[in-house]
């Protein structure tokens, strides 16, 4: 089960109101490469997951995500709280202002919501550790695209830690995988 | 926020990290010895930290002990601190 | 440890992949592991500015 702890993983701080930046971060919030994604793909993998190293790193590495995603909404919303309607019109902003008003909502930076189609769980255990290792590699690279257009301070600083944090998760999956293979042979020979 | 809440909130995200980070290498490496000390060091800090800081300013889970009224639902929520000191 | 195959000193098989393990070493304090995103040095691999300015691809 989960506990919530109230507060956050990072110190967030975010230096300007820049609508058009938020519509970007939110590519993170709600797209196929995101938080999100992240988060329910480990934490739907970890049934099938055989060694118990396997099935504790996906919840830890799941939960983890969860957190993530809680700081990319905190960016998103710090990004548009103090904006007005004026700052807003004529941004990729609007559009999701017009449904959501202020609120962060789980769809991606070109407005597609958030699916269950993004993410995948093969009951392969050797399968869904590659989805994952591939899943970092596509989370840190987009925090590198989302880096590059970055103009605040405080939101760049905070995106260079997520992107970190994708490379150690990359790390740590394929030591799983080194694992689960081995347990796999070990059944397979003996 | 006051700057002393400030930076309490700063060291338990801090030794909260590290714990974090220990917790995903020893699911990989459970019988590393020194990353198992490392972890045990900071877990009796982490509670430390977090007991002075829940009695002075409220709960941070819902499992703690609360005078009255209920400190859990005390502002600022996570999304809402301003870290820009 | 993890990672027999290391240690049986087998040839490596073909069609799967292969990653060495960290083994922890120094460590970074609290407060500079937060703002790194990594406990560990040997995992801290930072986007580097000049990577930002010539827009060339991490690794």
């Amino acid at each position: 089960m989960w506990i919530y702890e109230k507060r956050l993983q990072y110190p967030v701080r975010v230096d300007t109101t820049n609508p058009t930046l938020a519509a970007m971060i939110i590519e993170q919030f709600g797209g196929a490469d995101g938080e999100l994604s992240a988060g329910i793909r480990y934490l739907t993998q970890r049934w099938t997951m055989p060694t118990n190293q396997a099935k504790a790193l996906l919840t830890d590495i799941g939960t983890e995500e969860l957190a993530h995603w809680e700081i990319i909404g905190t960016l998103v919303w710090k990004l548009v709280k103090d904006a007005t309607i004026d700052q807003i019109k004529g941004t990729p902003f609007e559009a999701h202002f017009v449904n959501h008003g202020k609120s962060p909502f789980p769809h991606n930076a070109a407005g597609d919501a958030w699916s269950a189609k993004f993410i995948n769980s093969k009951g392969d255990p050797i399968a869904d550790l590659h989805e994952d290792m591939a899943a970092e590699q596509k989370a840190r690279a987009t925090y590198e695209w989302l880096i590059k257009i970055s103009d605040d301070p405080g939101v760049t600083d905070t995106l260079r830690f997520l992107r970190e944090r994708e490379i150690v998760h990359f790390q740590r999956f394929g030591e799983a995988l080194m694992i689960v293979q081995e347990e796999l042979n070990r059944k397979k020979y003996y | 926020m006051d700057r002393e809440q400030m930076a309490l909130l700063k060291e338990i995200m801090e030794v909260g990290f590290l714990l974090v980070e220990i917790n995903l290498y020893l699911d990989t490496h459970p019988e590393d010895e020194k990353a198992l000390r490392l972890h045990n060091t900071y877990s009796q800090r982490y509670d430390e930290l977090t007991s002075l800081y829940e009695a002075r300013y409220g709960l941070l889970t819902f499992t703690g002990k609360s005078g009255c009224p209920w400190s859990y639902i005390n502002g600022p929520w996570p999304w809402e601190v301003n870290f820009d000191i | 440890m993890n990672g027999g195959y290391y240690d049986r000193g087998r040839q490596k098989q073909l069609a799967r992949v292969y990653i060495p393990f960290q083994i922890m070493n120094q460590v970074y304090s609290p407060s500079e592991a937060l703002m790194r995103g990594t406990l560990f040095p040997e995992l801290f691999m930072p986007y580097k500015k000049r990577d930002l300015e010539e827009g060339r691809y991490y690794g």
